[in-house]
């Protein structure tokens, strides 16, 4: 349970003790992966708590995500249309969604474990 | 199975947290801003244009001095690198210089004279000042009381006295001498001293600066103590 968490500690302190740096051109870009890579975590998440898991699909839903977020800015950027704001809608959309679910799964197991210990 | 997916888990997290902090490390700690003005960049732009062709005149001057090598290698060598030992020993202040210039006299303020108040030695840190606005406007060959200032010389104060090149210079009034490359740098030297704030700082001294008249010819004297090089060594053959 703890495993995950000590993941990403270690991968912030990693990241501000290198204090990388990139160009702010380049800014975009990783906004738009940051958030890519939550929605593909949530997701997992969502599908672990739902029991329909698959390590294929999670993996390189990540890496996908990624890379096709990042890709739609970069076309975006050279055809001048925005289209990292149609990346950034649908991981917002699906981040909330997903987190919903969570929730809902969350708040049912809680209240069933409530119901039994009464 | 169950630690599989943590591992998972734990790796994708460690990707998201370095994301995460990298943009963090962006957005937070913008490297320096820009915030010079137009005029500021135009005048490093200016100051970037100058040393460009300052450049190119010591490259012009480098290439002549490779032709005469050139020119001379046959005929000989031996006056090629005379020319050369000359124009450096020229360069390191070791000849006497004639050439374009003005002459400035320090003397005390007639205030002083009058209150009879004690004529002291000129303050080193004066003298550097005062150097340091020769050196902006190309005062290329300075002497101090018949003292040549090199890229060595020192100007401090030995026991309550000031020096140049550990020489003792005379309480005011004393002359100092500089050289230009051009008559019309010397005048352009003479403006500026008479507008700069130099003679103020002179007169809380009890001191008088007196800026003479740029000369067509002014005679400065050549260094004539040993120039002591602890740092400089010959280089070995083909080096």
């Amino acid at each position: 349970m703890w495993l995950p968490l000590l993941g990403l500690i270690l991968g912030i302190t990693l990241g501000l003790l290198t204090d990388i740096q990139i160009p702010s051109e380049y800014e975009n870009y990783l906004s738009i992966a940051v958030l890519a890579a939550l929605d593909t975590l949530f997701g997992g998440i969502r599908a672990q708590l739902q029991h329909i898991y698959d390590d294929k699909v999670f993996v390189s839903g990540f890496f996908f995500n990624i890379t096709l977020a990042a890709g739609l800015a970069f076309l975006g950027v050279h055809l001048g249309v925005d289209l990292y704001l149609a990346a950034i809608f649908a991981f917002g959309v699906r981040l909330f969604q997903n987190i919903a679910v969570i929730r809902r799964i969350l708040l049912t197991r809680w209240t069933e474990r409530k119901g039994t210990i009464d | 199975m169950k630690h599989g997916i943590y591992v998972r888990f734990t790796f994708i997290l460690l990707i998201v947290g370095f994301m995460i902090a990298v943009q963090y490390n962006t957005v937070q700690k913008p490297e320096s801003r820009d915030t010079r003005d137009i005029w500021e960049i135009r005048q490093e732009l200016s100051a970037e244009r100058q040393l460009h062709s300052d450049l190119l005149s010591k490259i012009r001057a480098v290439n002549e001095t490779i032709t005469t090598y050139e020119n001379l290698q046959s005929d000989s060598p031996a006056q090629a690198l005379n020319e050369t030992l000359l124009t450096l020993r020229k360069k390191a202040g070791l000849t006497i210089v004639t050439s374009p210039g003005l002459e400035l006299t320090i003397e005390p303020s007639l205030e002083a004279i009058a209150l009879g108040k004690n004529i002291t030695s000129i303050s080193p840190d004066l003298l550097a000042r005062l150097l340091n606005e020769i050196n902006r406007f190309n005062g290329n060959d300075v002497s101090i009381d018949r003292k040549r200032i090199i890229n060595s010389s020192p100007i401090r104060d030995i026991n309550g006295l000031t020096t140049v090149n550990s020489l003792n210079i005379q309480t005011p009034p004393f002359k100092i001498r500089i050289g230009t490359d051009t008559k019309e740098d010397a005048e352009l030297l003479y403006s500026h001293l008479q507008s700069s704030m130099i003679a103020d700082d002179f007169y809380i001294d009890n001191l008088n600066l007196i800026i003479g008249n740029p000369q067509g010819q002014i005679s400065i004297p050549a260094y004539d103590q040993p120039i002591k090089n602890n740092y400089l060594k010959n280089a070995s053959k083909g080096d």
